[in-house]
């Protein structure tokens, strides 16, 4: 009867382990700086892309997320340069503060909803990017900020030097995307996440039902900022920099496509798919000589996907429709008997 | 009392943001969707201009209605290929329509790079010279701009308000069931909309190249405050576009001469607040 | 006391008054009918009563508590619920999924309870399952439990509709023209269940214009026309009303 959320799922839970086992074992085979970094950004990427998905499970359409990254990235690169704080906590604040600032718009901005939220999470997005280029005293402005790699971490006789390769950002980032992905998968399956559906699917039905639409669309809203905060702190620590440049509307955008050819329909796996195959690709593609050859295919997948998927889904999808071929499960249970 | 020179910017881009809210409104009063892809089609007319002019020495003003209707029509290609495809009925219809025409922005970026490469290219006045007013030197290129926007304006009344053509274009806009009744083809008007508003979009933007650089990335700007000034003017509203163009233009060079970059929050502070206030800005119908 | 009360409840659209000083009373048990012509303002009292619209003059007021201008998330908790005529379902979900998510109501538990997926919850989780399938039961939709609800006939979105209703635990149920779109045997059947939740004591307060399904529920009747309240009575009383029988002259026979 868990089901009942979470029949769409067929998939056995094995097939999703190994899945990730390649990118689990992956340093084991090759430490080169460029495979790891583009595995680790598309991993941020996809988080940013998750929140965007829980929004857009509540009916709205959030065209500001990168500015939440820029949130958290500002707010550790703040706190660890000119502070001192140690990575860490700051890391862990990112995430608050994200979530706080978040809360307190969404609770002003989520009244609002279609396209004139879309608006208002753009013009927002660019509010702050104007506040973080010229608030020189705490950002530097359009210098930016540089940021150190994270604090070592003890373990037993052992540290974790994130000094010194690229390997421990990587499994840093697995174990974020994991939790994040934990999280959110969770929160679908759960009543909240039934909560979110039904406020997207019919929200006077469901206002009707006892169901305080704003309430929901906060929380959503609130959940979001937190990881894309996580997310941000994490970019830019990594980059190495914080700059005003780096999380704009065109980032925001780019969220917004990996989402959605990810497939809105998953939370986890649709984001995920996204910005693999957008971001990983995109980055093969910007080696070869032709310039510009990123931004077109980029453009195209995405129109190719609207095009030719049926509409609603993504690349998670298509994964789904095979596996129920070789499963042979049809689309719709039969009843099952009243256990 | 910023210097006379800025003022004149701010008329120039008034005129450019008027031109290209007023195609984005348009297409959006028939189609009802947002063309994120506006700026792109600015972009390319300021390429197609170039080259008509510089290699192949086409005379501008012939060359700018060549840029009009190349990127007019590959506008009505998209809206045929993938607009319509992707619009379904249902809410999800306008954000595949979005999700669409914002990866579009980044096909057309990419293909421009490729095609005519990063480096910036400057077209050469046009009209060369400057006009004296005493203190005030204005180029004539400026005025061209002016010029070609009073033009392009009075045009767009006429079509509207004179023609057969635009009597079946505010029919469709308005009352588009009733239009289908007098024999009104819908779809071929809406299709023929999106020509004329990209077409705007792109002699917006050949006026434009001589004035200021071009590359591929132009767009965007235009883009962004061609929406801005819908909104403030108000969706689906012709006027307010217009009004909505002023008022940026002004803004982006009078106020940011006085403020600097706070003029921009400024803007999008005002712009939030409306949406939250007042969401069918200064001429739109008010919603439920 | 009254369980339901409206004083002097108007509405405006613009300027045109939808309601105008209606005054009603509700018993606790009785079933009323509302009846008049199209547009007389039946919705429209619907809709004000459940919060979907704020009265512009006028209170209402339920179980000594006033809700005029409440939020509908709010009065639907207090035990008011409502059926819809069109927009009925949840866009994409199955029979089961919308009655899931519009169980909401139904729990005792929290956000946190139902994350964590703690035992209290699980066990609640269960209970709620069965009295929802038990209900679809009831209304015959066991069978299209796992189809999209938008598969299903009008009729029986429409008793989908009644469902979630119920759901909501309600001490007043209000009917948006239940019956309409039904064929004869689908009528009859929410007919019966009607009757089967006055039975058990919750108060139902029912828009129709099938006049046969009316006479055979309602125990009181209450006329509107252009937004006013024009008769009030029992059928047989409503019925033989000369203002009645104007208002309806040449639309149905009584």
């Amino acid at each position: 009867m868990r089901r009942i959320f979470d029949y769409k799922t067929l998939i056995p839970r094995w097939i999703a382990v190994l899945l990730a086992v390649p990118f689990i074992i992956l340093p084991l085979f090759t430490t080169n700086l460029a495979t790891l970094s583009m595995i680790i950004l598309s991993g941020i990427w996809a988080i940013a892309a998750m929140g965007f998905t829980l929004i857009l499970r509540t009916g709205q359409f959030s065209l500001g997320q990168a500015a939440f990254m820029a949130i958290g990235g500002y707010t550790s690169a703040i706190l660890t340069v000119k502070l001192g704080w140690p990575f860490w906590p700051s890391f862990l604040l990112a995430g608050v503060v994200a979530g706080i600032i978040a809360m307190v718009i969404g609770s002003v901005v989520l009244r609002v909803g279609g396209v004139y939220f879309s608006i208002i999470t753009l013009a927002l997005g660019e509010v702050i990017r104007i506040v973080a280029m010229q608030w020189e005293p705490v950002t530097r402005g359009s210098r930016g900020l540089i940021t150190g790699p994270p604090d070592p971490i003890p373990l037993g006789v052992f540290e974790i030097n994130f000094a010194v390769s690229a390997v421990p950002y990587y499994y840093f980032m697995i174990v974020l995307v994991a939790v994040t992905g934990v999280i959110f998968w969770q929160i679908g399956r759960s009543r909240l996440g039934g909560t979110f559906f039904s406020i997207a699917a019919n929200p006077i039905l469901a206002e009707h039902q006892g169901i305080h639409l704003m309430k929901y669309r906060v929380i959503a809203f609130t959940i979001a900022g937190v990881f894309t905060g996580f997310a941000g702190s994490y970019y830019a620590h990594f980059l190495s920099t914080m700059t005003p440049y780096m999380l704009g509307l065109w980032e925001s955008i780019q969220i917004m496509i990996m989402s959605i050819v990810g497939g809105v329909s998953s939370l986890v796996g649709g984001p995920l798919a996204g910005a693999l195959v957008l971001y990983a690709l995109g980055i093969y593609l910007s080696r070869l000589p032709v310039y510009g050859i990123q931004q077109l295919l980029f453009g195209t997948a995405v129109v190719a996907v609207l095009l030719f998927m049926p509409k609603g889904t993504g690349l998670v999808d298509l994964w789904d429709k095979f596996w129920r071929k070789v499963f042979r499960e049809p689309e719709f249970y039969e009843i099952p008997s009243v256990e | 009392m910023p210097p006379a020179g800025i003022w004149i910017d701010g008329l120039i881009q008034s005129c450019i943001y008027m031109t290209m809210a007023f195609g984005m409104v348009l297409v959006f009063s028939i189609l009802g969707i947002l063309n994120w892809t506006h700026g792109q089609f600015y972009m390319l007319g300021a390429f197609v201009v170039y080259y008509a002019f510089t290699a192949v020495g086409i005379p501008f003003p012939v060359a700018m209605l060549i840029a009009g209707v190349v990127v007019g029509g590959l506008g009505m290609l998209v809206e045929k290929l993938i607009i319509e495809r992707v619009n379904i009925p249902s809410a999800q219809g306008a954000l595949y329509v979005t999700v669409a025409t914002m990866a579009l922005i980044f096909f057309f970026e990419g293909a421009a790079s490729m095609l005519f490469g990063m480096q910036e290219k400057g077209l050469a006045m046009v009209f060369p010279g400057v006009l004296d007013l005493g203190s005030l030197s204005v180029s004539y290129q400026k005025i061209a701009v002016i010029i070609f926007t009073l033009i392009i304006m009075t045009a767009m009344y006429i079509m509207l308000n004179r023609t057969k053509v635009g009597l079946a274009i505010r029919a469709a806009a308005q009352e588009p069931d009733a239009a289908r009744l007098y024999g009104i083809s819908v779809k071929r008007t809406s299709l023929l909309v999106m020509g004329i508003g990209c077409a705007l979009a792109a002699m917006a933007g050949s006026i434009m190249a001589p004035v200021y650089a071009i590359n591929p990335f132009i767009g965007r700007i235009p883009m962004i405050m061609s929406l801005l000034a819908i909104i403030i003017g108000g969706l689906g509203s012709l006027t307010g576009a217009i009004v909505g163009g002023i008022i940026l233009g002004f803004v982006n060079s009078v106020v940011a001469y006085r403020l600097s970059y706070f003029s921009e929050v400024v803007l999008f502070a005002f712009v939030i607040v409306l949406l939250l206030v007042r969401p069918q800005g200064l001429f739109g119908t008010p919603l439920k | 006391m009254p369980l339901l009360e409206l004083c002097n409840v108007t509405k405006f659209f613009g300027k045109l008054a939808a309601l105008e000083n209606i005054n009603l009373t509700v018993r606790e048990g009785e079933v009323l009918g509302i009846v008049g012509p199209n547009g007389s303002g039946k919705s429209t009292m619907i809709n004000v009563i459940s919060g979907y619209y704020r009265p512009s003059r006028g209170t209402i007021v339920f179980n000594g508590k006033k809700i005029s201008g409440m939020r509908p998330d709010r009065i639907a908790r207090r035990g008011l619920a409502r059926t819809f005529q069109s927009n009925v379902l949840f866009e994409g979900a199955t029979v089961l999924e919308s009655v899931m998510v519009g169980s909401y109501l139904q729990y005792r538990t929290n956000a946190w309870q139902s994350f964590f997926d703690t035992k209290t919850y699980r066990d609640e989780f269960e209970e709620v399952v069965g009295r929802v399938l038990d209900l679809l039961k009831t209304f015959e939709l066991f069978n299209d439990t796992f189809l999209p609800a938008a598969g299903l006939s009008h009729g029986y979105q429409r008793m989908l509709g009644i469902v979630m209703a119920l759901l909501a635990n309600p001490t007043v149920l209000l009917l948006d023209e239940p019956t309409t779109g039904m064929n004869h045997e689908e009528a009859m059947f929410v007919v019966e269940n009607i009757k089967k939740i006055s039975a058990q004591g919750t108060t139902v307060i029912l828009i129709e214009h099938n006049m046969r399904v009316l006479m055979d529920l309602v125990t009181r009747v209450v006329v509107l026309n252009f937004g006013n309240k024009i008769a009030e009575g029992t059928p047989e009383e409503v019925m033989n009303n000369q203002e009645v029988i104007e208002a309806y002259l040449g639309t149905e026979q009584l």
